[in-house]
């Protein structure tokens, strides 16, 4: 076989690998920041910013 | 320690860590302003194999990579690790192992390159019993780190930890993975990675040293100092959140943007540039969410000099991984590489982001662990302003310098088709103002250190606030 073709051919399941990976990744990303801004997690995260703050008390 | 002696906080070895900070800080960006020297007026190499360039170089990096920043990583890291968790630290010994372990490194660091005996590997020059000691010691923090984590008494661990949890883990992957080697003598070792290879771990390791030292965990103290400082939370948690995962999982893959039009496969370089350009978006997310955290608060600007130390940080940040994407473009990259740009690029990291944020953390710490007001505002006020001139002074001439270089080097004669300047003492030449220049403003970010320094000691050496005047 042409060496190109060879070389195209052989770039198809790791192009398949990537192209899973890429919308696996998408994905994650996109669901980690629906989570994020989700309105139920809105008083807990709010919360957990004012930590630093917060901690005067314990000293 | 007597001072603190109420809280339930183990603040004796943050002292420490301060302590170190200012003094490698010192050291460091003293070797920095003598190898300038050096690169403007070559009799200051002294004639001697100890003092050269070349030796002092890595000695700078080191110096100001591992003994100034992760000293001042550890500070901030012990300071506000055990008060978001509301703990002492796991184990007190363990503590103590990894200064005195982290300091013995240093000194070993400082014996053996100017003695000529390095690895080879930038950022990672040291011969491997001394890469042993490292992991040993890091390894001690690690567990120290996460057994505080465990006996912790708050659920949530906040966004700052997570930071430095990313640090404490990659770090370890880091090191080990690029100081794989076979030793032939006590001090000689060869990497087990041939060719391309061990190019391609080093500059995965190489990247993400600032990734990992000199990004996520001063990002951590940034979402800890800042709101601390301001007196407010940060401007968006959940921004805070998003930031730091796409951050991460970014970071790792952008190391191949060092090695461009190298021997390393195309689609490697490709896939650095790309990774590299995408890191803009969390890199200005969280850049927005410290700057934004002043909203409301910007007047204090004008009078409160530790938000103007962490405000100049955070902008130099955002200005230097704006730049960073930019010289990983390989268009940019065959103009840049190898020219003074790269070293301007690389200080706008470290002077503006790496040390304004440590400087405005340090002044923020210091009065509180010792239970002292600042001795001189006043100073303070004057070091912040030679820091800030300085790095612009500094940075500005690499930038000039840098693209000089780089245009002259590639500039052709289009009547013969040869190189307009084929003596390369001729672009060396061209650059010699902007080496004084550079001196200039590292003399000046020195001082402004050695300013620091000296305001401390009398801060620490001044009376202690009674209990009833403490805020």
């Amino acid at each position: 076989m042409n060496p190109v073709f060879r070389a195209a051919a052989e770039s198809i399941p790791n192009g398949w690998i990537l192209g899973v990976m890429t919308v696996l990744f998408l994905t994650t990303f996109v669901a980690w920041t629906v989570w994020a801004w989700l309105p139920n997690n809105r008083a807990r995260l709010e919360a957990a910013a004012r930590l630093p703050l917060d901690e005067g008390d314990a000293l | 320690m007597e001072q603190n002696s109420a809280r339930p906080y183990d603040d004796d070895i943050a002292r420490k860590f301060v302590a170190a900070t200012v003094l490698w800080g010192v050291v460091g960006m003293l070797v920095g302003v003598i190898i300038a020297l050096q690169l403007a007026w070559w009799p200051a190499n002294l004639g001697l194999p100890w003092t050269t360039f070349g030796r002092l170089r890595p000695l700078h990096t080191n110096a100001v990579i591992f003994a100034f920043s992760a000293n001042a990583v550890f500070a901030g890291i012990y300071y506000s690790l055990q008060r978001l968790l509301r703990t002492r630290m796991f184990n007190d010994t363990l503590s103590r192992f990894h200064f005195w372990g982290w300091q013995s490194i240093i000194v070993l660091a400082a014996v053996t390159l100017p003695l000529g005996l390095t690895s080879g590997k930038e950022y990672a020059e040291l011969i491997w019993p001394v890469d042993l000691l490292i992991a040993v010691v890091w390894v001690a923090f690690a567990v120290n780190f996460f057994g505080t984590i465990a006996i912790r008494k708050v659920r949530h661990l906040y966004v700052a930890i997570w930071f430095y949890m990313s640090m404490v883990i990659t770090i370890t992957v880091l090191h080990v993975t690029n100081s794989l080697a076979v030793p032939v003598s006590f001090t000689k070792a060869y990497s087990i990675y041939p060719g391309i290879t061990d190019g391609l771990v080093q500059w995965w390791y190489g990247h993400n040293a600032v990734g990992f030292l000199l990004t996520t965990p001063f990002l951590g103290m940034m979402y800890y100092f800042l709101p601390k400082a301001a007196e407010r939370p940060v401007y968006s948690y959940r921004l805070s959140v998003i930031h730091f995962w796409a951050l991460v999982f970014l970071y790792i893959w952008a190391g191949p943007h060092h090695l461009l039009y190298s021997a390393l496969p195309d689609w490697a370089q490709t896939l650095g540039m790309v990774f590299s350009i995408i890191l803009i978006a969390p890199s200005w997310g969280g850049m927005l969410n410290g700057l934004l955290t002043l909203r409301g608060a910007w007047d204090r600007l004008r009078t409160d000099a530790i938000l103007k130390f962490f405000v100049v940080g955070i902008t130099f940040y955002g200005m230097s991984t704006f730049e960073g994407p930019m010289m990983s473009i390989r268009a940019v990259n065959a103009l840049s590489h190898y020219t003074d740009w790269t070293i301007g690029h690389v200080h706008s990291g470290a002077l503006g982001w790496v040390g304004m944020v440590t400087f405005g953390m340090l002044y923020w710490m210091v009065p509180r662990l010792w239970d002292r007001p600042l001795y001189s505002p006043n100073a303070m006020i004057t070091h912040f302003w030679l820091a800030t001139i300085g790095i612009v002074l500094y940075v500005v001439a690499m930038w000039t310098a840098g693209i000089t270089q780089g245009l002259m080097w590639r500039a052709i004669d289009e009547s013969t088709g040869l190189l307009q300047y084929p003596n390369f003492m001729e672009t060396v030449l061209r650059l010699m103002p902007f080496y004084w220049i550079r001196l200039l403003g590292g003399t000046m970010y020195l001082t402004g250190a050695v300013m620091m320094g000296w305001n401390f000691i009398k801060t620490a050496n001044s009376p202690a606030l009674v209990p009833a005047t403490r805020s």
